[in-house]
């Protein structure tokens, strides 16, 4: 009876013993990938160098300034806000690459807003975000695919895509010129593919199209292009590429003595940027133009005075153009984001904030997002507006006119949606 | 009068590498292993250089394209005719193979600088030619799948692994082959030829056609290792191939000595190390915001100054050079 | 009208291109090496010049300041690197390939040290005299002062050197020492001096090609500038085109790139921006595997 009383005894001890210590092996709270008591880790790759990084090499340095003053002014919860910045110069392989270090090693609790549609499919094929449930949030890129949930779960577009800003492009021209000859230089890639169905879609037909090979924009090309306009004479320009295209094509113009009426496209359209190239204002006056977030000089925006504050003490002497005002925007959203994700934020808790609150995220666009537990579909509209004298881009009467639609076959409706005060100090609330 | 030793297979060596291979990939972590298929991807790539420029002599600096034809085939017969990927794979070496052959052709008649001329403009111009044709995807590209891993291997298989295994595994095949093909008669030629073309050809040996041979074996080997390329990305486009690759292929030749197989290993695993330890160098000298960005270029580029003047035959022919200087000096002491 | 102006796209492209050929066939017939880093050194050059126009406000001045450099950088490197490069690496499979590497090396070098030092943005450089088209009956032709005075410079430049080349003795010591350099030695020729002159002579080339490759955009250039990408494949394959050893081919072959591009881009397609130049290789090297105007090898039996 002893022997056995004995043994009963150390059985129960042995595992008590052994519950015990897994117990207090147990970490008080689970903690989050990328996320500790005092800091929380956010991964981005875009092109920083190589012939496509122009212009957007700003974004990081505009998205740190905003996150350096959120943190100085008490961050998410007490936690601040770190971001992980890698240079995957515009090809797959080295953004998938960089991308597993982000994840894998740099351990990040989210992708904010890679850049490039190759790319990002790249990474959701290979690096598989969905699968290890890492959000990849805010994608720089307007490629309507993006917003399919099936295929990409954990993925949140911001950026109205190319398809609805054709169609609203199309809409207007139906209101305005309607029986002119219309021309369309775009890219010859995603870009220029989505906008075409787009096109199709609002039922414009070209007089003339023109595409180019992404890295071609030079001077000598954008004289072709014209020549081919001018033979087709076309009445409308619509310019559906990069702000090096852009450039390109409006600088040889004034050479040119070329003056049709132009039409930008959003995504190379920026003001700041073109003049900065040497086009005159003169050209850009007159031209029609789009763009989901305010003017960026715009100083009566309580948004763009905002931001372009922050940046100019962030980063002294460089101008505030699109690309710095919707790269501190996306940062705006993600800082949001998280502070909906709770107080003790995961992966899981931070879509669902989205999933659930993402449409009324506070952010300077002036038309709504369409997030929701069906829709990964962010900004789903734009303004139309004019360049002035000065060559910026100005709401037609002062006053901003939004049109929404969809990236299917859904109609194109003036919008009222009315943006909601920034939050006080520019912080999430 | 010596007797020629017939060069062994060494067939056993590569298998034992296999093994091990397999063995290690159960021990490192995710990070590594996707590298590690990278690097495997090199070693292919970077071995069809060196039996085209290291051994038949003819320089290539569009060998990216090649990559991309591959790719594209394998990418097409998977997405239009959901053929297994073992039939992708070999599509990918027949059309790559082919296109090496038209190449060797036009480039029969073309030495050197005409030669990297023409390549040049190659690399640049057919990957671009996928936007032409909708089939091939755009610059948003096609999904090149090569599916699951087989259940068989176990629940916690992750997929990185799965593209470690074939990559090394087609990586020690090719690199067996390509080493047999390099010791054969051909291979003989190529040397012969590089060496001096009229001699050569005084010689009996046939210098044209053995270029082109050259060219069509080196280009479905980098048309292999495109496709596997395809595979670690998951997808296909033409900015997966842009010119910088065929440069990279080039330096990971010079790296590992443009005529030895046997350094392949050490100029892909330098290729794949070097672009993360300079982000880790930038990081830690780096003090404004453009010397950290450009600082891990500047490291590449230099290291690659650097290497071609002084170890320009890669590490393993120096070593070899310097035993047997070492050797020729003790055989003149010993008399 | 749209014929002319496709010539006229095709001879201003073709002129630059032109430029920059000079310069690859100058350092081919000095050296015998293709030197990849031409067209950072271009850049480099433009840096250069775009200092001197801030500081003196003229182009005029900026462009021989900018030669200057340019001449001197070159020259510098081949001082350094190419005299290490064929000490080292001049023997077997490697030697074909290694001046190649090392000039692609130093071309990312250079890239990243000017990133470093003036940053990545966009700066800009003024046109001289006007860009703006020619009338004619109203309508404006694709051809301006500036890219009349780009066509002038070409010619000039084309002009001075081949006498330079073949009616002097500096020009013989040129040719001989890339010809045949041990008897160039020995008959009293200072090979190693005459090469580097060599490449200054592409360095001063190269400045020119890059300073009017820029002012004839609209003045904006950067270490990553797609203008200065294009310079460098599109100036080597016009060199080939024209073979490597004339600088008159350098001349044709960069027009007939350019005209034949422009022709391609607007009655084809202005997507095939990228495999116009390939195709148009090939078939000119099918024709006359030496090029335009090169000089067949010699058997050397």
């Amino acid at each position: 009876m002893k022997a056995l009383q004995r043994r009963t005894l150390l059985t129960a001890t042995a595992v008590l013993a052994t519950v015990g210590l897994a117990v207090t092996a147990l970490p008080a709270q689970a903690a989050e990938v990328g996320v500790t008591s005092s800091q929380i880790k956010l991964g981005m790759t875009l092109p920083m160098t190589g012939t496509a990084s122009l212009g957007y090499n700003k974004i990081p340095g505009a998205a740190k300034a905003y996150f350096d003053y959120l943190n100085a002014n008490g961050g998410i919860n007490g936690r601040k806000i770190t971001l992980v910045v890698k240079d995957d110069r515009y090809v797959p392989t080295e953004a998938v690459a960089k991308t597993n270090e982000l994840i894998l090693k740099d351990k990040v609790m989210a992708l904010l807003a890679p850049l490039g549609t190759a790319n990002v499919k790249a990474v959701a094929t290979s690096v598989n975000p969905a699968r290890r449930g890492v959000p990849v949030l805010f994608v720089n890129t307007g490629f309507s695919g993006f917003a399919d949930t099936k295929k990409y779960p954990t993925t949140y577009t911001v950026l109205p895509s190319y398809i609805m800003e054709a169609k609203i492009m199309g809409e207007y021209i139906k209101e305005n010129f309607a029986g002119k000859k219309i021309g369309l230089l775009y890219q010859d890639d995603d870009f220029g593919i989505d906008a075409l169905a787009g096109f199709k879609t609002a039922g414009v037909n070209f007089a003339v199209k023109v595409p180019y090979a992404s890295g071609s924009q030079g001077a000598a090309a954008a004289a072709g292009w014209i020549t081919k306009f001018k033979a087709a004479e076309a009445d409308v320009v619509i310019l559906f590429g990069v702000s090096s295209a852009t450039s390109a094509m409006l600088g040889t113009a004034a050479q040119l003595s070329y003056r049709p009426q132009w039409m930008l496209g959003s995504v190379g359209g920026d003001a700041t940027t073109i003049k900065l190239t040497g086009v005159p204002a003169g050209v850009l006056n007159g031209a029609i133009g789009f763009s989901p977030v305010p003017a960026t000089t715009d100083m009566n925006d309580e948004y763009v005075k905002f931001f372009s504050d922050i940046y100019a003490k962030a980063v002294p002497g460089s101008a505030f153009d699109l690309n710095v005002l919707l790269g501190m925007n996306t940062a705006f959203m993600a800082a949001q984001a998280l502070k909906a994700a709770g107080p003790n934020p995961t992966r899981k808790s931070l879509m669902a904030a989205i999933d659930s609150k993402g449409a009324t995220f506070a952010n300077s666009a002036l038309v709504p997002a369409g997030y929701s537990k069906t829709s990964h579909v962010g900004l789903t509209g734009y303004w139309v507006g004019k360049y002035a004298v000065t060559g910026d881009l100005e709401p037609i009467n002062k006053t901003y006119v939004t049109y929404t639609t969809d990236s299917g076959s859904g109609a194109v409706v003036k919008s009222t949606y009315k943006r909601p005060a920034m939050p006080a100090k520019g912080l999430p609330n | 009068m010596h007797k020629s030793k017939k060069q062994s297979t060494h067939l056993p060596l590569f298998i034992l590498g296999g093994i091990v291979l397999v063995i290690l990939s159960g021990f490192v972590d995710e990070l590594r292993v996707y590298q590690g298929a990278t690097i495997a991807v090199y070693v292919i790539a970077i071995s069809s250089i060196i039996l085209l420029t290291g051994y038949s002599g003819q320089v290539s600096l569009g060998h990216g394209a090649l990559m991309a034809v591959g790719a594209y085939a394998a990418a097409v017969l998977r997405a239009e005719f959901n053929l297994p990927i073992i039939l992708c794979f070999i599509a990918a070496v027949l059309a790559a193979a082919v296109g090496g052959t038209l190449l060797g052709a036009a480039a029969a008649r073309l030495s050197g600088p005409y030669l990297a001329g023409t390549t040049l403009a190659l690399a640049i111009g057919l990957p671009s030619l996928a936007n032409q044709f909708p089939i091939l995807g755009g610059e948003q590209g096609l999904a090149f799948d090569v599916g699951f891993p087989p259940l068989a291997l176990g629940e916690d298989f992750t997929q990185y692994k799965w593209y470690f295994w074939i990559a090394a595994l087609a990586a020690l095949m090719s690199m067996w082959s390509v080493r047999n093909i390099l010791n054969s008669a051909y291979g003989r030629s190529w040397r012969a030829g590089r060496g001096n073309e009229v001699a050569a050809q005084l010689a009996g040996i046939n210098t044209a056609r053995s270029k082109v041979l050259a060219f069509t074996i080196s280009a479905g080997i980098a048309g292999l290792a495109g496709a596997l390329l395809a595979m670690t990305i998951g997808t296909v486009s033409p900015s997966a191939f842009p010119l910088a690759l065929s440069f990279s292929l080039l330096t990971g030749a010079v790296l590992s000595g443009i005529s030895t197989l046997g350094g392949v290993i050490i100029g892909s695993v330098i290729l794949v190390a070097i672009p993360e330890i300079a982000d880790v160098v930038a990081h830690r000298l780096g003090s404004s915001e453009s010397v950290t960005t450009n600082l891990p270029g500047l490291i590449v580029s230099g290291l690659l100054i650097l290497t071609v003047l002084f170890v320009p035959n890669g590490p393993v022919e120096q070593h070899r050079a310097r035993k047997a200087k070492h050797e020729a000096a003790h055989k003149s002491t010993k008399k | 009208m749209q014929l002319l102006n496709t010539l006229l796209i095709g001879i201003t492209a073709g002129s630059i291109y032109s430029l920059m050929a000079i310069a690859f066939v100058l350092v081919w017939r000095s050296t015998r090496v293709v030197n990849f880093a031409q067209a950072g050194m271009a850049l480099l050059s433009t840096y250069f010049g775009y200092e001197a126009v801030s500081r003196l406000g003229s182009f005029w001045i900026a462009l021989p300041v900018a030669m200057i450099g340019g001449a001197l950088f070159a020259a510098l490197v081949e001082l350094v690197l190419m005299r290490l490069l064929v000490k080292h690496a001049s023997s077997g499979p490697i030697a074909g390939v290694a001046p190649i590497i090392a000039t692609l090396g130093l071309l990312g070098v250079i890239r990243s040290v000017i990133s470093m030092i003036w940053g990545g943005q966009d700066l800009r450089i003024v046109a001289p005299i006007s860009n703006n088209g020619f009338t004619i009956n109203g309508s404006t032709l694709v051809f301006s002062p500036l890219k009349l005075l780009v066509l002038v410079v070409v010619v000039v430049l084309l002009i001075l050197l081949s006498i330079l080349f073949q009616k002097t003795n500096l020009g013989l010591a040129l040719r001989a020492s890339a010809h045949a350099p041990e008897i160039a030695r020995l008959s009293g020729v200072r090979v190693d001096s005459v090469r580097t002159l060599g490449w200054a002579l592409a360095g001063a080339a190269g400045a020119v090609a890059g300073l009017f490759q820029t002012v004839n955009g609209n003045g904006n250039f950067s270490p990553d500038s797609i203008d200065f990408s294009l310079l460098l494949v599109s100036g080597f394959i016009a060199a080939v085109i024209g073979g490597l050893d004339s600088l008159l081919g350098a001349v044709l072959g960069g027009l007939f790139l350019g005209i034949s591009i422009s022709f391609v881009l607007m009655y084809l397609s202005s997507g095939l921006f990228f495999i116009a130049p390939f195709v148009i290789l090939l078939i000119v090297l099918f024709v006359r595997p030496q090029g335009i105007i090169g000089v067949k090898a010699g058997r050397r039996a």
